[in-house]
Order: structure tokens, then C-alpha cells, then sequence
């Protein structure tokens, strides 16, 4: 696995508006996403880590817009400037589907209800690659039995409702990795999916990570995916990473306060009936109504006064960074 | 930066405001915000009203009589003592709109209102209940749709024949399986609802369930039908009434003013005789669209804020 | 596919009966003979008494309600409708006669009102809140607002009257048979009718189109980089068809009974300026038939529409 990076995110604010108010979704935001490994970004509903995802593919809804900050995308033929690009013209289009694609939460409403699932991966094929009709037929059968779908050639002509959940998310990577993309962004692949299928599909996600060195960004909420997949973690708390880092590093010595809440409101298998289960005091702000400074001081057991300001990002090692003004003192409470 | 230059000027100005401070959440009730931001409604509202008051207060507009004949004055034009001039029989026009109002818009909202409490009620009760009585009505409203609105009403005037009541009687027959249908839509899926389950398992009595409980998340769709069925059945008067088969002739209505449109000559040659009902059924109508359009704009929660 | 159809035939004949059965009795309270209008009248005007008594017998006219409800029924479905009142003639060729025409102007006004209705909705819903979806609100709002009979009065006003461009009324002047020397008479009845239902279609289909783009498939169709109009048509429209196409189906009642009306406008010989004839001078039989012949139009026609549904939607099909 090399280390080289695929796409880098550098100081990305997206801002979404309503008739009179301006709600800042992301507020700074900075990270590598590296091939051949896989990038999880977690955080609770609303805290922007899916805006992150839409921002990277210009997927944005009409009434928002990438404020600042720069995507790099590190192709072939150079570094490309996702955010300059327009959002439906040519070149991002290209991009799209191609070499960055993507796969959603919930694979039934994801998919039309009126094609057939092997015309939807089909489609990319089409508009990507020069393959005519009977080679794309072929390409999405090579694609569906790769994924583990039995039977590909009558699933093929199937229609997504006649698909059972896990098989359609399988259709769904299948869909994305049709045209062999650098990036692949998984915005929670495995919430609408039982706890036995969510296996399979990690298994999958490895397992293309492997043979094509595809870098995954993985976006969830919940630290049991993480801790299964991800190489490299991001906190986001309301549109800021409050703490970033390697998997080791961040699970195992949390610095920031909202990643050690989190942990610690995961039961853990073996503990047993007795294990204090500590769940976050408060709710996330209001978007239009925010505290100043840090967002996470109401709900902190930290807080203090300088709190009020928005903490800078510290870099405890080469790898792992986090935005607390005592961060130090998080790990000596341990 | 996006292609769309105003766009992107509208949002570097919120932008600008957001970060100074200037803006706050807003207050208040949102749908009266959503209503009163919707011009189009409050355009409605407004011509609605004019229609509807001058109607009301037509003795204070006019002082012709509507009925009265005059056959020294037949078919003038306009003028100062008649506004809109006479009809073949002297009649004063613009009194016969005002007052025909009176009529037009009685039949059209009782029409609506009667069809409403009727379709309504059976609808939440019967699906609420579920089982054979349910099915009952259910197959009563499909017989009565299968009729093409127009023919099932002349067919009943046909049997019953021409009087105030009877159409309206026979509107209610022919409207409530519309509003029956959609209270019966609501409430089916209301009722699956977990605190309509919390109420029955605390022994709160069936018909309180359905009415005081289970109607009131329903009402917002019931509004915005009944003022479509208002519009439908003013459409359907006037119709009914320019064949000559609605209200009986000797009562002015809309429809009945424009009955005399059926000549060609009049068409042609005394235009105040049916261009200015037929605007003002129009505009009346058209108001009724505007205020149903916006009430469905406000109640519905899924539009975007 | 077949089951679907058996399965809805199996609906439908029963509510048939029982409207049919509401016809009858219909028939037998309105004053005069309910059935002996099922005698062709020149042929009873020549019989004596006794013959027309015996007659009568013959027929099972004397029998009880039931049975002759029987009776009656199987006779209709023998295409024996009786005669009508008003001059004597066989009720089946009145309807038949007239039927081309009211088929005629009906299937101009709902193809064109598909094609118009579709577009300019789609075209709204594309290009949302902008001035042209506004003024195509507007003017839909407008359409389903202004009385269709006002409208037919201005048209011919205008275009007919005042301009001469297009006949006043009527389908055809004698002695002109071919469909071009046709065609500028059913321009100003089959425009004012489809006026109504393109207003109609415009406002679902710019709803249909609004949801449909709205969903989950059309930010999956973007991700994989397609061109915004195929994301639109293939994805959008296609989608939004389905409601659509079911919506245009609760409206089949309104425009069957819709051509009533403008028949009566524009002077077109249709069944539908028949049946006002046929309440005008109280002619129940005629009145009754051809009211049970709209419904079963009505419910024929809803068959066609969820027949088609089912082909054009395959989450249809399992039902």
C-alpha cells in the first residue's frame, strides 16, 4: 500500500442559505485521503460530515456553495482544483462517476424504482468508457458476480424492489466501481443494512481497497464501523474536525472531550449488564443559533472560559491533531 | 463561487448580515409566516373578500331592484344610471351580479361546507372503525364516482327537478364521495400513528379517538379541499345554470345571467350582458384557487422553509 | 398481466350491476311507463289493444320488479336499449350516431392536453421559481378558473365571429366529407376543452416533477456524472409519469362529462348535447342510458389507465 494522496481537503467552509439566514455547515475543514486506505469521518446526525462528502463530489443542494478552502484531487494528469471546477460542467462530470464515486445510505431509495438495476450500471459504463453495448452487458455481469451477487446474468434484468437490502447495496459498490474510480466516498453504507449483512459488505470494502487501491472515505456514526474499517479517523463536531488521527491514535488515547463521550456511550461486548453507560449531556445547538467559540463547550465537562474562543488545531503527533484548549489534561484524566 | 452571478451575490449578502450579527431565528407561527409571504394567497384573500362583501352588502351598492322589469329600457349599454347597462327585459345588470352573488356563492360554499361535514365525518369514523362498514362506504363512494360529475347532476335534476334546494342537495350527493375519500386517506394512515395506540390502550372511548383526536392532524387537507369543492361548485352552478337546467330562471344567479350568451347575437352585440359575469365568476373562482394554493403551501410541512 | 385484468373485471362487474340495478329503479320512479318504451313505438302505434296487451306479456312486461329488471338487463346487454321518448327512434342508434363525434373531439382534447400539459409542467418544475414558472402558474391557475363554457363564448367571439377564421360551430357543413375540410371545425371546441385538462395535467406534472427530482436516484444519477438532461428526462420525467398517468386517470370521469357542455357551446353533435336534449324534455330513457353508458365508459377507461400504469411502472405489477 503506498502512501501517496489522492485528494486533499484544505480549509473547506460550505455554507448553506435559506431565504435570510446563512447556516455555516462546515466551518474549516482539512484532510488527506489516502490510496489504499480508508478514511472514516464520524460524527453524530447534522454535524456536517455528509456536506463534506457532497462538497467533494459537487453534489451540493442549489442553495449552498462551496465559501473557501481547496479540494485537490491528485489525478493522473495533475492536480485539479475540484472546488474551481463548475459544478455540472464537463470536466466535473468527467470526474464524477469516474474517478471519484459514490455510495449511499440507503440503497432502495438510492436506486430508480423503474430500471432495471443492470441498466443503472450500465449508465456510467456508457458515459464514461467507450465500450459498446454488449461489452458494457458483459462488464456489469464481470461487475455483479465480483461483488458476490449470485446469478448475475437474470439479476441483471431484475429490478431493484426484487433485490434483497444487502445484495442492493452490493449493486450499489458495483455501480461505483464500474469505471475503477481513484476515490470511493461511502456516506453510511451500512445503517439501513441487519448487523450480519453490514459484515459482508465491510468485507467487500476491504477487499476492493486491497485489489484495486482504491482510497475509501468512510462516513458514519457509529465507532463500531470505524473501529472495523477505518485506517485514519476524523471527529467532526457541527462542521469542524476536532480531532484527527490514526486509528490507534485516536482510540486508544482520545484527546479531545466529544471523542472520549463517544467511546464512552458504546457498550462493549464482555463488560456486561453493569457497565456504565455514559450518554452526552445536552443536544446539538441550533445551526442558526450557535455558541461563539468552541461548539461543543455547552455539552463539555471541560468547558472553562476560554472556551468562548474557537480553540486552535494542536498536533500532538506527526499524525494526530485536536482542537482543545486542554487536551493535555484530557489524557492525564484518563 | 457559482455560475449563477445573482445567486451568488444573494448569498454573499446573507453572508455578510449572518456574520455581523443581524440575524436571529425567526418567531411566530410558521404557517401564518408561509400565508402571508405568499402573495399570490393574499391576493386571493383580497378579491375573495371584494366578491363576497359586495355581494353581502348589495343593497347598499344599487339601488335598482334585480327582478324588476322595465321594458322601456331593454338591452341599453352601460351608462351612468345603469352601470352595466339592462337586459332584454329592463333589468338592471350590475344589480343582477351583485345580488346573483348572493345566490352563486350560497350554493358553491354551502354546497362544499354540507359535502364536507358529511364526506368528513363518514370518512373518519368508518376507517377508523375499519371491517364491513368501512367497505360499505367505500364501495357507496366508488359508485358515486363513476359518474361523470356533469350527467350524475343533470341526471338527478332530470328526476327531481329545478329548485335552490334540490341543487344543492344534489352538489352534496355529488361531492361528498371526494372529501369522503381523501378524510378516509388521512386517516388510515393517521391511525397506525403510535399515540392513537397510546389513547386506545388507555380505554379512551372509540368515537373521541376518531373526533377529537385523530380529525384535527386531518384538517389541513380538509381545508384546502373544501375551497377547491367551493370553486367546483360554482363552476358547476354557473355551468348548469347558462344550460338553463341549474337554478330556476326567476332566481338571478351567475350562471343564469349568462344563460342569454346562448344567442349569438347577444353574444356579439351586447357584450354587458355575459363578459362581466363570466369575469367576475372567473376572478371569484381564480381567488378561491390562489387562497386553496396557498393554504396547501402552508399546511404541508415537507416544502422547504 | 391477465390476473391483474381478471382480478379488476371481477371488480368491476358487480359495480356495474349495481348501478345498472340503480339506473332501473331510477327508471321505474319517474312518471310513465317504465317499459314500454322498450317497444319500438311504430310498431306498437299499429297494434290494437289486445296485441300490444299480449305484447306485453310476451315481453315479461307484467312480471315483478325483479324480473323485469332481468329482463331489462339482458336486453341492454343484447345492445337493446330501448327508444327514446322524443320521437320513437332505437336509443342504440342515437348513440351510435352521435358517439364518433363526442369520441372524436374527446381524444383530440386528451392527447393534446397530455402533450401540452406534460411539457409546460416539466418546464416548470425545471426551471422552479423563476418568472416563467410563475407566469405558467399563473396561467395554469387561470385554466382551471374560467368557467369552460365563458371561454368557448369568447373564442367564437373572437375567432369566429369577429375574425372569421374558424367556423362558429357545428362538425361539418353538408356536403363536406373529408377530414381536412373537418379539421377547422373541431379546432376551437377540441383547443377550449383541452384548455381545461392541460391546466390540470400542468399543475401534476409539475408536482410529479418536483417530487420525482427531489428523491434519493437523482442525486445517485448525478454522482455517476450523467448529463443534467438525461438526469431530468430518463430519470425525472420518466418517474414522474406515473403519477401522472394515474392522476390523468381520476380525471377521465371530467372529461367525458366535460364534452358536455362544449358540446352544447360550439353546436357539435355528440351524445353529450343529446343527453342535454334528453333532460331538457324530461326523455328518462334516454337520460338513463346514457348516463349507464358514461359510467361504463368511465370504468372502462380506468381499467385502460391501470392497465397502462402497470406497464409503464414495474413496483405496479406485484399487486
Amino acid at each position: 500500500m503506498s502512501n501517496d494522496i489522492a485528494l486533499s481537503v484544505r480549509n473547506l467552509k460550505t455554507f448553506f442559505y435559506t431565504e435570510k439566514r446563512c447556516n455555516k455547515a462546515i466551518n474549516g475543514v482539512s484532510f488527506d485521503i489516502k490510496k489504499g486506505r480508508t478514511l472514516g469521518v464520524v460524527g453524530e446526525s447534522g454535524c456536517g460530515k455528509s456536506v463534506t462528502a457532497s462538497s467533494i463530489m459537487q453534489l451540493l443542494p442549489r442553495l449552498s456553495r462551496i465559501e473557501e478552502g481547496e479540494i485537490i484531487y491528485h489525478s493522473d494528469r495533475g492536480e485539479i482544483r475540484i472546488d474551481q471546477l463548475d459544478r455540472d460542467g464537463r470536466e466535473m462530470r468527467g470526474i464524477r462517476g469516474e474517478e471519484i464515486a459514490m455510495i449511499f445510505q440507503d440503497p432502495m431509495t438510492a436506486l430508480n424504482p423503474v430500471y432495471t438495476v443492470g441498466f443503472q450500471i450500465a449508465e456510467a459504463l456508457q458515459y464514461h468508457t467507450d465500450l459498446g453495448r454488449k461489452e458494457r452487458r458483459q462488464r456489469v455481469i464481470e461487475l455483479l458476480t465480483d461483488m458476490g451477487i449470485p446469478m448475475p446474468e437474470q439479476r441483471a434484468r431484475e429490478f431493484p424492489h426484487n433485490y434483497s437490502g444487502g445484495m442492493r447495496q452490493r449493486a450499489m459498490i458495483a455501480m461505483a466501481m464500474s469505471c475503477n474510480p481513484k476515490i470511493l466516498i461511502a456516506d453510511e453504507p451500512t445503517t439501513a443494512l441487519d448487523v450480519t449483512i453490514q459484515a459482508q459488505i465491510f468485507t467487500l470494502m476491504n477487499k476492493l481497497k486491497e485489489e484495486h487501491d482504491t482510497a475509501i472515505m468512510l462516513i458514519t456514526h457509529d465507532m463500531g464501523v470505524i473501529a472495523e474499517l477505518a485506517d485514519e479517523v476524523a471527529v467532526m463536531y457541527m462542521g469542524n474536525i476536532v480531532e484527527a488521527g490514526t486509528i490507534d491514535e485516536v482510540l486508544r488515547a482520545p484527546r479531545h472531550p466529544y471523542t472520549r463521550a463517544l467511546l464512552d456511550s458504546i457498550p462493549v461486548l464482555g463488560r456486561g449488564k453493569a457497565q456504565e453507560l455514559k450518554s452526552i449531556r445536552g443536544a446539538t445547538p441550533d445551526p442558526f443559533d450557535r455558541p461563539p467559540g468552541c461548539q461543543f463547550a455547552p455539552r463539555c465537562d471541560f468547558a472553562t472560559e476560554a472556551c468562548n474562543k474557537m480553540p486552535a488545531e494542536e498536533f500532538i503527533t506527526e499524525t494526530h491533531r485536536v482542537m482543545c484548549w486542554r487536551y493535555r489534561e484530557i489524557l492525564d484524566n484518563a | 463561487m457559482l455560475r449563477d452571478k445573482s445567486l451568488n451575490r444573494k448569498f454573499d449578502k446573507i453572508r455578510a448580515k449572518e456574520e455581523a450579527g443581524l440575524l436571529k431565528p425567526a418567531t411566530g407561527s410558521r404557517a401564518l409566516r408561509k400565508m402571508m409571504s405568499n402573495r399570490l394567497a393574499m391576493a386571493g384573500v383580497v378579491i375573495f373578500a371584494v366578491i363576497l362583501l359586495a355581494s353581502v352588502f348589495a343593497p347598499l351598492l344599487t339601488v335598482h331592484d334585480p327582478l324588476k322589469v322595465d321594458l322601456r329600457s331593454m338591452l341599453q349599454s352601460p351608462s351612468a344610471e345603469h352601470i352595466l347597462g339592462t337586459d332584454r327585459t329592463g333589468r338592471d345588470v350590475f344589480a343582477r351580479i351583485l345580488y346573483g352573488g348572493r345566490v352563486s356563492i350560497l350554493v358553491g360554499l354551502g354546497s362544499a361546507l354540507i359535502a364536507a361535514v358529511i364526506g368528513v365525518g363518514i370518512g373518519a369514523y368508518t376507517a377508523y372503525r375499519g371491517g364491513w362498514i368501512d367497505i360499505i362506504a367505500l364501495r357507496a363512494s366508488e359508485i358515486f364516482m363513476a359518474f361523470p360529475q356533469i350527467i350524475l347532476v343533470l341526471l338527478l335534476v332530470s328526476i327531481t327537478g329545478q329548485s335552490l334546494t334540490n341543487l344543492i342537495i344534489i352538489f352534496v350527493l355529488t361531492g361528498w364521495a371526494s372529501m369522503y375519500r381523501m378524510a378516509r386517506a388521512r386517516v388510515l394512515s393517521l391511525r397506525e400513528e403510535e399515540y392513537v395506540q397510546a389513547l386506545q390502550s388507555f380505554g379512551v372511548p372509540t368515537v373521541k379517538i376518531c373526533y377529537k383526536h385523530i380529525l384535527p392532524n386531518a384538517l389541513g387537507p380538509i381545508m384546502v379541499n373544501i375551497t377547491l369543492s367551493t370553486a367546483m361548485f360554482i363552476l358547476a352552478e354557473a355551468g348548469l345554470s347558462f344550460l338553463g337546467l341549474g337554478v330556476p330562471l326567476s332566481i338571478p344567479t351567475w350562471g343564469n345571467i349568462l344563460n342569454v350568451a346562448q344567442d349569438l347575437r347577444v353574444l356579439q352585440n351586447n357584450w354587458w350582458l355575459w363578459l362581466p359575469v363570466g369575469s367576475v365568476i372567473s376572478l371569484f373562482v381564480l381567488s378561491i384557487n390562489f387562497i386553496g394554493d396557498g393554504l396547501r403551501d402552508s399546511t404541508d410541512p415537507t416544502l422547504q422553509g | 398481466m391477465l390476473t391483474f385484468i381478471a382480478r379488476r373485471l371481477l371488480i368491476t362487474i358487480p359495480m356495474l350491476l349495481v348501478i345498472s340495478f340503480l339506473v332501473y329503479l331510477g327508471l321505474e320512479m319517474t312518471p310513465g311507463d317504465a317499459v314500454s318504451y322498450m317497444i319500438d313505438p311504430e310498431a306498437a302505434a299499429r297494434m290494437s289493444d289486445e296485441q300490444f296487451a299480449a305484447m306485453r306479456e310476451a315481453l315479461g312486461l307484467n312480471k315483478s320488479f325483479l324480473e323485469r329488471y332481468g329482463i331489462w338487463l339482458v336486453n341492454i346487454l343484447q345492445g337493446n336499449f330501448g327508444h327514446s321518448l322524443s320521437g320513437g327512434v332505437a336509443i342504440s342508434t342515437i348513440v351510435l350516431d352521435r358517439l364518433p363525434a363526442t369520441l372524436e373531439l374527446a381524444i383530440f382534447a386528451l392527447f393534446f392536453s397530455t402533450l401540452f400539459g406534460c411539457v409546460l409542467g416539466t418546464i416548470s418544475a425545471l426551471r422552479r421559481g423563476s418568472a416563467t414558472d410563475s407566469a405558467l402558474t399563473v396561467i395554469g391557475m387561470l385554466g382551471v378558473s374560467i368557467p369552460e363554457f365563458f371561454f368557448g363564448l369568447v373564442a367564437i367571439l373572437i375567432f369566429a365571429l369577429n375574425l372569421g377564421w374558424l367556423p362558429v360551430g357545428g362538425r361539418l357543413l353538408p356536403g363536406y366529407e373529408t377530414f381536412i375540410d373537418r379539421l377547422p371545425h373541431i379546432v376551437l371546441p377540441g383547443l377550449v376543452m383541452s384548455l381545461m385538462m392541460t391546466a390540470g395535467v400542468m399543475r401534476y406534472s409539475r408536482s410529479a416533477m418536483l417530487d420525482s427530482l427531489s428523491r434519493e436516484f437523482i442525486r445517485t444519477a448525478r454522482s455517476k456524472g450523467l448529463p443534467e438532461w438525461r438526469i431530468h428526462l430518463i430519470h425525472g420525467f420518466r418517474v414522474a409519469l406515473t403519477p401522472v398517468v394515474v392522476l390523468i386517470g381520476f380525471r377521465l370521469p371530467t372529461l367525458i362529462g366535460g364534452s358536455v357542455i362544449i358540446e352544447k357551446v360550439f353546436q357539435w353533435p355528440g351524445v353529450g348535447n343529446e343527453f342535454i336534449q334528453a333532460v331538457r324534455g324530461s326523455d328518462y330513457p334516454l337520460v338513463m342510458m346514457i348516463a349507464l353508458l358514461s359510467v361504463f365508459a368511465v370504468l372502462m377507461a380506468s381499467l385502460i389507465v391501470d392497465v397502462l400504469t402497470a406497464l409503464i411502472d414495474p413496483r405496479v405489477r406485484l399487486n
